[in-house]
């Protein structure tokens, strides 16, 4: 209970001292930008009239984002209205049927993808492990890309989102949805990116552990300046945790 | 006309070795297990029947041509030529490969370099270190066996690689997503199938003499040759058959990664159909 008061207030403060009151712009299929924080700065990354289509299906059209350093904003709409899609296209995993995206000033398709992934990481929805253990998965990372790490930097972001330190050593595919759901979290925060992009990161989660996760989220946020990109579906959610939402796909996923 | 032609047959058939006719007429009976085998087959939907009549049809036309050649082959002694029907053996066996897996793209241009660099390229090195006879009766056999286990190797990672990537398609796409190269995001895959195609040989290996008495020693001391140099060729095929395998599965399973992956590091394998 204690530790829910306490995530609560982190939330409160980041959102309310710290940070620009939340905005809540519906944007149905179109275009937008939300939320006035840092406007007159280049955005990190910025979605600029995607359009995505598969055959004659139009997922969602002419959606417009732009996330800054420090700023966290939500993204909302139906099941099936391409919410993953759209974060999957920021970091070049799927290509736009339309539309532009840059991440620090740069098109994502002249960036080295590796590169581009390691500095602006998706956390998928569903947390898949790799086989091992979770300190395996949370060193996965940083060995392909060829970092350095310490054993106390692998214990601090255990307790950035919350879990014991003896977990280091439990089989990751054991663990719950939940506890993936934070060491995919952890081992995306290990590689020290510039932006988030969260799928749903509480949506295995209660709510304690949600608090708790936003609260790490925010912190990490204040902390190194990255911008998070997050989808949601829960409306408080993104009223008390996010500057402005994008709302997409909201008039159908039409023909 | 067909009654006219019967005494014709008979007589050609009279004109067969008695040991050709024998083998005929056991062929002839063995088509009750290949029965057996189709009934099984349509009976666990294991969906293998059509290739197995064709394969029955094709293969025993094939190794029939195969044996009215090969006494012309055996006694070649021109390495070129030699090579030459290693290099069309290998090219055969990724057309084969390509045949059954007819739902993944890029299958020959695939496996042909792999199987040569395995099959191919092992059994040049052992001929230029001494290991096999220079001449056909030994090179084209051992090639044989060599290029069809890679040949095997490379349906297995090929198949593994493709259906991973469809079932598991949320690990790879996780490890892209933390920047991962297309070698990174497969390698658990890679290994797994590297490692489950050897195991059968593996296996073999093993109980080798006590288990299994496998086929190029048998061939030898059926051939009238010593039982102790056909032991010492047996542990020789085998080490060649290991490391061909391993090259061959290490090459091809790089090569397709172009066939899975595009040049924006994205996965280009469908989903699952169903």
């Amino acid at each position: 209970m204690c530790r829910m008061v306490l995530a609560h207030m982190c939330v409160m403060t980041m959102n309310g001292a710290l940070r620009d009151p939340f905005q809540y712009v519906k944007m149905g299929v179109g275009v937008g930008n939300f939320g006035e924080t840092n406007m007159d700065v280049q955005p990190i990354l910025d979605m600029k009239h995607i359009t995505m289509r598969f055959g004659k299906r139009t997922l969602f059209e002419d959606v417009s984002i732009s996330l800054h350093r420090g700023e966290t904003v939500g993204v909302s709409g139906p099941s099936g209205g391409g919410k993953s899609t759209l974060l999957r296209i920021a970091v070049n995993l799927v290509t736009p049927t339309e539309g532009v995206v840059t991440f620090k000033g740069k098109d994502v398709n002249e960036w080295d993808p590796r590169e581009l992934r390691r500095q602006m990481i998706l956390v998928p929805q569903q947390a898949t492990m790799f086989p091992g253990t979770v300190r395996d998965n949370l060193l996965w990372g940083l060995r392909i890309h060829k970092m350095k790490s310490t054993e106390q930097d692998l214990l601090d972001v255990l307790l950035q989102v919350n879990l014991e330190p003896k977990m280091l050593d439990r089989v990751a595919g054991n663990l719950s949805g939940g506890e993936k759901q934070r060491i995919a979290i952890a081992r995306a925060l290990l590689l020290r990116p510039d932006v988030l992009l969260l799928d749903e990161p509480t949506s295995a989660l209660d709510e304690d552990s949600t608090l708790i996760v936003e609260a790490t989220v925010n912190r990490v946020i204040a902390e190194r300046e990255i911008g998070v990109l997050i989808v949601t579906h829960n409306r408080e959610q993104a009223e008390r945790f996010t500057s402005s939402v994008v709302e997409i796909g909201n008039s159908e996923a039409r023909k | 006309m067909m009654i006219q032609q019967i005494p014709t047959l008979l007589d050609w058939l009279a004109t067969l070795p008695p040991d050709v006719v024998n083998a005929a007429t056991s062929y002839a009976i063995a088509m009750v297990l290949l029965v057996l085998l189709l009934l099984i087959s349509k009976w666990q939907g294991l969906g293998v029947g059509n290739k197995l009549i064709v394969g029955t049809i094709r293969g025993t036309i094939q190794i029939i041509l195969m044996a009215l050649i090969l006494v012309e082959i055996f006694a070649l002694e021109n390495l070129a030529i030699i090579f030459f029907v290693l290099f069309f053996m290998a090219a055969f066996a990724a057309y084969t490969v390509r045949g059954n897996l007819d739902h993944i793209p890029g299958v020959f241009v695939t496996s042909l370099p792999g199987i040569i660099a395995g099959g191919v390229g092992v059994m040049a090195l052992a001929t230029v270190l001494g290991i096999v006879e220079q001449t056909g009766e030994f090179i084209i056999p051992m090639g044989g066996m060599v290029i069809g286990n890679s040949m095997g190797m490379t349906s297995l990672v090929l198949d593994r690689m493709w259906s991973n990537a469809q079932k598991q398609r949320a690990l790879v796409e996780t490890a892209l997503a933390l920047g991962a190269s297309p070698i990174q995001a497969t390698e658990v895959t890679i290994r797994e199938s590297i490692r489950s195609g050897m195991l059968p040989n593996l296996n073999r290996y093993a109980s080798l003499g006590i288990v299994s008495i496998p086929g190029l020693m048998s061939g030898m001391i059926i051939g009238g040759a010593n039982p102790v140099a056909a032991a010492f060729y047996q542990v020789i095929i085998f080490i060649m058959i290991f490391l061909s395998t391993v090259i061959c599965g290490l090459i091809v399973s790089r090569l397709f990664l172009k066939h899975m992956f595009n040049e924006k590091l994205q996965l280009t394998v469908p989903p699952p159909a169903h």
